[in-house]
């Protein structure tokens, strides 16, 4: 589970990423006609207590419990196969390596990475990501 | 740094760049450090030092004329090319070549499920299509067919069996090459040749009947480097009505020995699907007095495990089966296959498990209701492709060694104690043999067995313990005539030169094929262990 305080910041985070001139990734994510997020991703296992409140509205969230397959397998990778599409998460990190695997190939790429345990060598520690298209084979 | 590929400069790389694009469309050729990044073996064992190879370039043709025609631009140029379906050989080098410099051929954008007849049972597929693509055609057309996927299922049918790659069902499907049924190949010189009943026209048999007239090529092209395959037939499983399961277990140590006779009966008469060996006393392992005796150097005698295994209350050794068939043959299997161990060996016993028709509901495909402890992963035991087995990878990755071992339970017991003392000279990496280390049986009628160390990415002192404990593995192994069935590229060479008999014929057989059907070394130069004469030394 993450905390409050780790859920919090980033739901200050989120809102940023409507404007590209403003986000903090502005040096990572690739020159987007819109810059916002497609979909966030979310682990409900690592939902704060208070649930996913503090993401901003008008954002689609998606939803699993540890296994990514039915939602990668309905959802992504669908949405993968056209070009554009930037998807963030909050998952473990073993979820995140499945899916930066899967997006490769797909020509994109885990445009921002971080940990949000204390301790992230422990095994499946939990990260939030962005994952975008990078090859111009699938840019918008 | 720009990687370029042998006796090659900028200038003219950039030319050929230039042709390639030409060739298939620009937005389809990668090159340059920050594109190059998805054609790195991230389970690489020499992870960012001199020794990781490193393609200089990719191009992702659409259809096999473009794939004609870049195997003879690269031919032109002399620029050897690396075929990859869909890159994920993790373990085994993942999508990065044998020579540094390669370019990369991605058949990726070959995706297409050509053909899928339920009726006559099979498949034809381009090497971009994985086993998700191919389950998600069978659901999308409700056909009863049945996929023999690895985990995960990210892999491709072509590229996996093209690996000699295994799965989880039937006997018969778990052999992924052994199940194949025709190839259509693009050869060094780009012409398109095609196997079995596809070399004659007008045939509608090339996916039902694999060898056709004469010499039959097809098996130069796993784990080889003798073409570019781009497209390939599958035999495919109706979908079974039932599927029941049950455990055995028997008391001592050597019991194992009889289990194996029986349980190698039933898996060669047919009767049953894939199984797990493991043993109760793994639970043990966690007690330092135990595990002590479990990795003995020489390893434990039979009586001190049997004493051990009786003071926990435990059976030594166990295994699980699986049934798939009509309902009524599936329980009469699993009752035949219960009274034949049980009469044998003294003490066994018996337990069914789990049965349900197919297709199995997402809850049964979670296998939460078995009433034992069980190591079957149910979604590729009824060819459900998943992404979930990734969990039990640790750190960055792992390299595997997958000897090769005879089918019976002393073969087993051989190679817990020889290997099991070699890998002493490691102590920082898990004891992956043991007394307790069972075999796999992926393969139709083989026994295998797993030496998987980790990798990690900031720790080169760490992966440099993995690769040379990997080699000595190797090599101790083949002194007991225990091979490898798959290896990465930097450990090709060391794998191929273990199959010696004969002053290494086979490899200099392969190699005089290479030097007359690819000259000039363009197609997966090394793969195999196999080189051309350019990079022979």
């Amino acid at each position: 589970m993450i905390s409050r305080r780790e859920m919090l910041q980033w739901g200050m985070v989120a809102p940023a990423l409507a404007s590209v001139s403003q986000i903090a990734f502005a040096g990572e994510l690739p020159a987007l006609g819109t810059g916002l997020l497609d979909a966030i991703l979310l682990d409900d296992r690592l939902s704060p207590a208070a649930g996913w409140s503090a993401l901003p509205a008008g954002v689609t969230t998606l939803h699993f419990a540890g296994d990514v397959t039915q939602i990668w397998y309905e959802t992504i990778d669908p949405a993968w196969r056209h070009r554009g599409y930037v998807l963030g998460g909050i998952t473990a990190a073993s979820t995140l390596f499945v899916l930066e695997t899967l997006a490769h190939q797909q020509g994109r790429r885990v445009v921002s990475h971080v940990p949000l345990n204390a301790t992230p060598r422990k095994p499946d520690h939990s990260v939030r990501w962005i994952i975008a298209p990078h090859h111009r084979s699938v840019m918008p | 740094m720009t990687i370029l590929p042998p006796d090659m400069d900028e200038a003219r790389f950039a030319a050929f760049l230039r042709e390639l694009g030409a060739a298939v469309g620009a937005d389809w050729v990668w090159s340059g450090e920050k594109d190059m990044f998805p054609y790195r073996d991230s389970f690489s064992p020499v992870w960012n030092t001199e020794e990781e190879r490193h393609a200089s370039a990719a191009v992702a043709p659409a259809n096999v004329e473009q794939v004609s025609e870049v195997v003879r631009i690269a031919r032109r140029h002399r620029v050897p090319l690396f075929p990859i379906s869909t890159g994920k050989n993790f373990g085994y080098g993942g999508p990065s070549p044998n020579v540094t410099g390669s370019v990369v051929l991605d058949l990726k954008r070959m995706n297409r499920v050509l053909e899928l007849n339920e009726e006559r049972a099979y498949a034809l597929l381009e090497p971009g299509v994985s086993y998700f693509d191919l389950y998600r055609a069978i659901q999308e057309r409700g056909l009863r067919l049945m996929v023999d996927c690895p985990d995960p299922g990210w892999g491709s049918p072509v590229g996996n069996s093209l690996e000699r790659g295994v799965g989880y069902t039937m006997p018969y499907f778990r052999d992924h090459f052994g199940a194949h049924c025709g190839m259509e190949v693009v050869l060094p010189d780009g012409e398109v040749m095609r196997t079995g009943m596809g070399a004659m026209p007008g045939a509608d048999t090339w996916q039902e009947y694999p060898y056709g007239f004469g010499p039959d090529p097809s098996g130069l092209f796993a784990q080889g480097n003798f073409g570019v395959v781009t497209k390939m037939g599958f035999r495919l499983m109706p979908l079974p009505e039932h599927y029941q399961t049950g455990l055995i277990t028997v008391p001592k140590r050597r019991d194992f020995v009889k289990l194996v006779e029986h349980v190698n009966y039933l898996n060669d008469s047919g009767l049953i699907g894939e199984v797990e060996y493991g043993s109760p006393l793994s639970v043990l392992m966690g007690d330092g007095d135990f595990a002590a005796l479990a990795t003995k150097t020489g390893g434990p005698s039979d009586t001190a495990m049997d004493a051990a295994a009786s003071a926990a209350g435990l059976h030594s050794w166990q295994v699980e089966l699986q049934f798939f068939g009509p309902e009524a043959a599936t329980r009469a299997n699993w009752n035949y296959a219960k009274d034949r161990i049980l009469s044998a060996i003294p003490g066994a016993e018996a337990k069914a498990g789990d049965d349900f028709p197919l297709p199995a509901s997402e809850a049964e495909l979670e296998n939460v209701t078995q009433p034992y402890p069980t190591r079957i992963k149910r979604h590729r035991s009824l060819g459900v492709p998943s992404l979930v087995e990734w969990k039990i990878v640790r750190d960055d990755g792992h390299i595997g060694f997958f000897p090769v071992l005879p089918r019976t339970g002393e073969a087993v017991f051989e190679v817990q104690r020889v290997l099991g003392d070699a890998m002493k000279e490691f102590p920082s990496l898990p004891p992956f043999f043991n007394a307790l280390t069972t075999p796999l049986m992926w393969h139709t009628h083989t026994f295998q067995m797993v030496f998987a160390p980790s990798i990690k990415h900031d720790d080169p002192a760490h992966n440099a313990i993995s690769h040379e404990a990997m080699k000595k593995c190797v090599a101790v192994a083949a002194e007991h005539g225990w091979g490898d069935y798959r290896a990465s590229p930097i450990y090709q060479d060391d794998v191929s030169a273990t199959y010696g008999f004969n002053d290494h014929i086979l490899r200099r057989f392969h190699e005089q094929l290479k030097d007359a059907i690819d000259p000039d070394g363009i197609i997966a130069p090394g793969r195999g262990g196999v080189w051309p004469r350019r990079f022979r030394t």
